[in-house]
């Protein structure tokens, strides 16, 4: 027997890795999806004035950053009681666009593109954004500009391109200008023609690579997303749909009963956890969420030319399964993300002042919690541009943190990731010799979910010692030696 | 050509889009440099020999990191500690608030939406006990704090270093930067971030607010007091923190919001609340932080 390795899985979001074993005429046996990383953030949130949360979750993930910081957000609003204002949610959901012109395009063009710009079997040195960047210069500049825009965007309304400070409990902490209303605006007017730009170049890729499309980690799944109006695609508000295989409606519930219908399971060879849909159990019950699941559970894009590419789409994958597709997917949505900025910046009142509900009511004391039963709690949900994000928080009666529950997008594809890298390692390797650009290909299907290791994982482990600790007379460390 | 490698340890990868928020400017660093390792962005898995500028971002959770850190710094003749989590531990170093076990069994055991199950321990790296920045295994040529550092800041160091120049840092604190105005006002009760409403252009301190901006180092341009929110220190401890043995994040705190609202330091510290996240947030990991006399993070990390 011997075991193949690929790691670390590069072009993604921390650290990962693929194990495939062969049995001893050379045919796989069994082949996992390893997230090799764990931080700890659901347990070192306990004990934080839950009004932190915003500025300390952002920090599980330096892409998604913001998807952190507003499901977090909208979770404190619901522990202090809070509703924002009208102007402050235009200000959050224009807040996560940025997040999203950033994200998509960083993912497209600089993680994901060079597979299908240079090729899946193409040499691994240049396979990459400075080889895209020295071969076709026009492509590396289109993907820096988009995704400037997206940072741009951020960085206006949240305070910072990274890790945004804005979304404060009951609304946000400073409004936008109109000077600034007007330099956003004809940023993002800009950016839907680069994305046009960017999508004519892409779009032949997906004839070009039509049968690695279906040979590359295609799972059968449900899907989940949040939608609104009826099927509407929305980002920052709205209900929880789950969809079946075929597209039948399987479940549909508000942000704070998630915990009847999404349970976790662990399993010992990976950091990251495997949601699944609880009513229906493990492993049946496998859900994918992001761009794809998105446009799979959705019946409507409410902007012009998103819409069109929607339908376009629709027209030639209908229900897609096949991860390649969520490229396409999220070309889609960068489009989306665009012209919805553009509606939302051109509606004067996203400069309106009105943008905090401050909190009126008095806390109890830190004492006084103690002595007290009172809980509070608050979930927050989102899409994430990689999926549903789930921020739970139950707090004492002063609103510090007793307990946080994160279910993170990439967590919630990881039975597919898995499934599809195992089927599609037992079709394409027979033997020892795996190529490079085989091993490429199994790490496109995870790169195609545009994983989020680093957000995957919120636990650690100290089983393990590697340190002497030396402590003084009253049991104060003095000194740590490595050992 | 220079050669760049840029290796990820236990971080969020956001110092790597720091990097990448050069936008534009990224070219210079295409045109005059070779970057030969970054698994973020690139393919190659090993880290190659003969760099001449390592950077590593991240702080040391795992074996893997460890070993990986210890390759990196073999293989290049200038290693850089970018983003605050390689300096002083970052943010992940929160964790060391709480016990390991505690830890754990709450992402795996003891959790809402979990089947409670066995630990993974296969394949997955051994976690060390406690979070490290990188120094702690390796020596560092270079230390660029900040979470993430800000483009310009990178901009500024990093093109003259790939010209073999030396780069010109700024070394004020965040208050140096930030154009809010400080003043003495008397108050007796400091207030949670959830409480009243800031008032624009006006001190946090000087409102009764935490604000760790004079105690943290500033090449932010004090983007977060300009945006209505207080300095919550990701930029790492200020020179002069550093530099004193006796000064430290806690002291240099209330010490100042004593100086501006006449409460007495005791009176101060009383009302003073999770010192472990909103004081020592981002440096609970450091060593350099920990062993200075008056620091209270030895009281604060749980074994």
């Amino acid at each position: 027997m011997k075991n193949i390795e690929i790691a670390p899985i590069s072009r993604i979001e921390g650290h990962g890795k693929i194990t495939v074993q062969l049995d001893d005429s050379g045919n796989v046996s069994d082949a996992h999806f390893h997230v090799m990383e764990i931080r700890g953030f659901e347990k070192f949130l306990e004990g934080a004035a839950v009004e932190e949360a915003p500025r300390i979750t952002p920090r599980i993930c330096g892409v998604c950053q913001t998807a952190h910081h507003l499901a977090a957000a909208k979770a404190t609003d619901q522990v202090f009681g809070l509703e924002p204002p009208e102007t402050a949610k235009k200000l959050r959901e224009l807040l996560l666009l940025g997040q999203y012109v950033h994200s998509h395009a960083l993912h497209f063009y600089i993680l994901a593109g060079p597979d299908l710009v240079m090729g899946p079997e193409s040499d691994p040195a240049l396979r990459n954004v400075v080889g895209i960047y020295k071969s076709n210069p026009e492509i590396a500049t289109m993907a820096i500009k988009t995704r400037k825009i997206g940072q741009e965007i951020t960085a206006t309304v949240g305070g910072k391109p990274i890790s945004p400070v804005t979304a404060i409990p009951g609304g946000q902490s400073r409004g936008l200008s109109s000077d600034q209303q007007a330099d956003l605006l004809a940023k993002a007017k800009n950016a839907i023609g680069l994305v046009e730009k960017g999508f004519e170049v892409a779009k032949p890729l997906f004839t070009k690579y039509a049968e690695e499309i279906e040979l590359l980690g295609p799972v059968e799944s449900h899907f989940a997303a949040l939608t609104k109006n009826n099927g509407d695609i929305t980002y920052y508000d709205g209900d929880v749909k789950v969809i079946d295989s075929t597209g039948n409606m399987v479940h549909e519930f508000e942000p704070e009963n998630y915990l009847d219908y999404i349970e976790e399971k662990v399993q010992p060879w990976s950091y990251m956890k495997f949601p699944y849909l609880k009513q229906i159990g493990f492993p049946d019950g496998s859900y994918r969420v992001g761009p794809m699941a998105r446009l799979n559970v959705i019946n409507n894009i409410p902007t012009e030319k998103a819409s069109e590419m929607f339908a376009e789409y629709k027209e030639n994958f209908g229900l897609a399964q096949n991860p390649l597709l969520y490229h396409y997917a999220r070309l889609i949505e960068l489009m989306y993300a665009s012209e919805r900025a553009v509606q939302l910046l051109e509606d004067d009142s996203i400069t309106g002042t009105d943008i905090r509900q401050p909190l009126t009511e008095q806390l109890m004391t830190k004492e006084e919690a103690k002595e007290s039963s009172e809980t509070r709690r608050g979930v927050g949900i989102i899409e994430a541009t990689r999926g549903t994000l789930i921020h739970d928080y139950e707090t004492d009666g002063a609103g510090f943190i007793k307990r946080a529950n994160l279910i993170v997008s990439t967590g919630q594809n990881n039975l597919a990731i898995d499934q599809g890298v195992r089927e599609t390692a037992k079709k394409m390797i027979h033997g020892e010799e795996v190529s490079e650009g085989l091993k490429n290909q199994l790490e496109m299907i995870v790169r195609a979910y545009d994983v989020c290791l680093s957000c995957a994982t919120h636990a650690i482990d100290g089983s393990t010692s590697m340190e002497l600790d030396i402590y003084d007379s009253n049991g104060e460390l003095i000194k740590r030696q490595l050992l | 050509m220079v050669n760049i490698a840029i290796e990820t340890l236990a971080s969020c990868d956001g110092c790597e889009i720091s990097i990448l928020d050069l936008h534009e400017d990224i070219t210079k660093l295409f045109d005059n440099a070779d970057i030969v390792s970054a698994p973020v962005i690139m393919d190659i898995k090993e880290i190659p020999e003969n760099i001449d500028i390592g950077i590593v971002t991240g702080s040391v959770r795992n074996k893997e990191n460890k070993e990986r850190l210890e390759t990196i710094r073999k293989n290049s003749k200038i290693l850089i500690a970018y983003g605050t989590c390689a300096c002083y531990g970052g943010i992940t170093g929160m964790a060391d608030l709480y016990t390991p076990e505690d830890v754990m069994s709450r992402s795996y055991t003891d959790n809402p939406s979990t089947e409670p199950a066995e630990l993974p321990n296969q394949v997955v790296p051994e976690l060390l006990s406690i979070v490290h920045p990188a120094a702690d295994f390796t020596k560092i040529d270079g230390f660029i704090p900040g979470c993430p550092p800000k483009e310009q800041l990178t901009h500024d160091i990093l093109i003259p270093l790939i010209n073999d120049e030396a780069p010109n840092v700024p070394k004020k604190t965040v208050c140096a930067d930030c154009q809010n105005q400080m003043e003495h006002v008397e108050f007796d009760k400091i207030k949670r971030r959830i409480e009243g409403e800031p008032e624009p252009g006006k001190c946090f301190l000087s409102q009764g607010y935490v604000c760790l901006g004079s105690v943290t180092l500033g090449r932010c341009g004090g983007l977060c007091t300009s945006a209505g929110v207080p300095c919550h220190g990701c930029g790492g401890p200020s020179l002069d923190v550093l530099r004193e043995p006796s000064h430290d994040i806690y002291n240099g705190v209330i010490k100042r919001i004593a100086h501006l609202s006449k409460m007495p330091e005791k009176d101060v510290e009383k009302q003073m609340y999770d010192i472990g996240h909103l004081i020592y947030g981002f440096v609970i990991g450091s060593t350099t932080m920990e062993e200075k006399q008056v620091s209270l993070i030895p009281q604060l990390v749980k074994k």
